[in-house]
């Protein structure tokens, strides 16, 4: 059967009056409560490891002048005993640093350089990861392990979050999130089953057109051996202790 | 295939050379951003803080390279004072910031603070976050 023109219109206005109306549908569903349920799952199970190690196979985009971008690698072993103590390897393509923290002081090293600067420091991992930040301008390592599923540390309001389904990283079965939030689309890999675990982030930055990438995936070690002097900082012979600059105060608003 | 390979490995090598003879100006590459490293930041806080010779350009935030690097993105590590830069002329002026400092300085601790002595000129090292740059200080002693 043919239909008549004026159905047709008919039903092309049924479909534009529905069109209009899936913006308001959608962003109902912007943010997905399943995919920010798993994160919080995931960032209460990391809270309460008592002690592990993770080593992270890094990249990160830097933005040129001229807008080129180029992805620069490093390794990084991370090595924790909560709530404080810490010692993380860092190896790039253009720095090797060296950090430690022992509950009292935090010590950064350039190993090629053999320079390094010790300063006291706050009594857990999250308060170093603050004071760090915001006196001296440095971010931990892999910080977000230490910042998911905790309450102090900065947050920031996630305004899409949504599930991508089953993905595989390094042969482990993951769940796929991603979520936007301001200045940041982030996705992140969450193994399944009774070790929620991130084991693959991806960071995109949205302040720059470029938008320049992080990518880390981990490998984890929940029952690492150590011993104490692991968390105490020895300076490598011919090691220069040198100073860790501040942050002006007038740049910190 | 392989003809081609072999022509960039010597436009690469040509390429490095050219670099190492002009050192002095291969330095900058200045960056614009970096992508971030976590999810959880407290982005209030500005962190760009210039750490560049070059005080009159905008916004350089030099590659997070450290100065124990030769240059930028492709060079490998060496201690400062092995590398030939060309940052004394602007290096003179007391508490400037240079990112790297002249071949030939030495070494000296006053009152448990490293110092490289470069000539008349003092240079204190310092970390800037986790970068490591020079200021220029007046002599200690």
């Amino acid at each position: 059967m043919r239909r008549r023109p004026y159905e047709q219109r008919a039903g092309l206005i049924w479909a534009l009056l529905l069109l209009t109306m899936l913006p308001a549908v959608a962003s109902a569903q912007d943010v997905e409560a399943g995919a920010t349920a798993a994160l919080d799952r995931m960032g209460a199970y990391l809270r309460t490891l008592k002690a592990f190690q993770v080593t992270a196979e890094t990249s990160r985009d830097v933005v040129l002048e001229n807008g080129l971008k180029a992805q620069f690698s490093s390794t990084t072993d991370l090595l924790a005993r909560l709530p404080d103590r810490l010692r993380a390897d860092v190896a790039g393509d253009l720095s090797d640093r060296r950090y430690v923290y022992d509950g009292k002081e935090f010590t950064l090293l350039a190993e090629r350089l053999n320079y390094y600067a010790t300063v006291p420091a706050p009594p857990t991992i999250g308060a170093l990861a603050n004071a760090l930040e915001e006196r001296f301008d440095i971010e931990l390592p892999l910080v977000d392990l230490f910042r998911w599923g905790s309450a102090d540390g900065p947050r920031t309001p996630i305004t899409l979050a949504v599930d991508l389904g089953a993905s595989a990283v390094d042969g482990t079965t993951c769940t796929h999130y991603a979520f936007r939030q301001a200045g940041l689309d982030w996705q992140i890999w969450i193994q399944r089953g009774d070790y929620p675990l991130p084991r693959r982030l991806v960071l995109t930055t949205t302040t720059d057109e470029a938008r320049p990438e992080f990518e880390a995936r981990y490998e984890w070690n929940l029952a690492p051996s150590f011993n104490e002097s692991a968390f105490v900082f020895e300076a490598p012979e011919g090691a220069h202790r040198i100073a860790l600059a501040e942050v002006p105060a007038m740049q910190a608003k | 295939m392989n003809r081609s390979i072999r022509r960039i490995q010597l436009l690469l090598a040509a390429a490095l050379l050219l670099a190492g003879a002009t050192a002095a100006n291969a330095g900058h590459h200045n960056t614009r951003s970096s992508s971030r490293t976590s999810v959880n930041r407290n982005t209030n806080i500005n962190h760009n803080r210039n750490t560049n010779v070059n005080v009159n350009s905008r916004r350089n935030v030099n590659i997070d390279v450290d100065v124990d690097h030769h240059h930028g993105c492709c060079y490998h590590d060496y201690h400062p004072v092995a590398r030939a830069t060309a940052v004394v002329a602007t290096a003179a002026v007391i508490g400037s910031i240079v990112t790297s400092i002249p071949p030939s300085c030495t070494v000296v601790m006053v009152n448990g603070l490293t110092y490289q002595q470069c000539g008349n000129t003092w240079y204190q090292p310092q970390f800037v976050g986790t970068t490591t740059s020079y200021v220029v200080v007046a002599a200690p002693r």
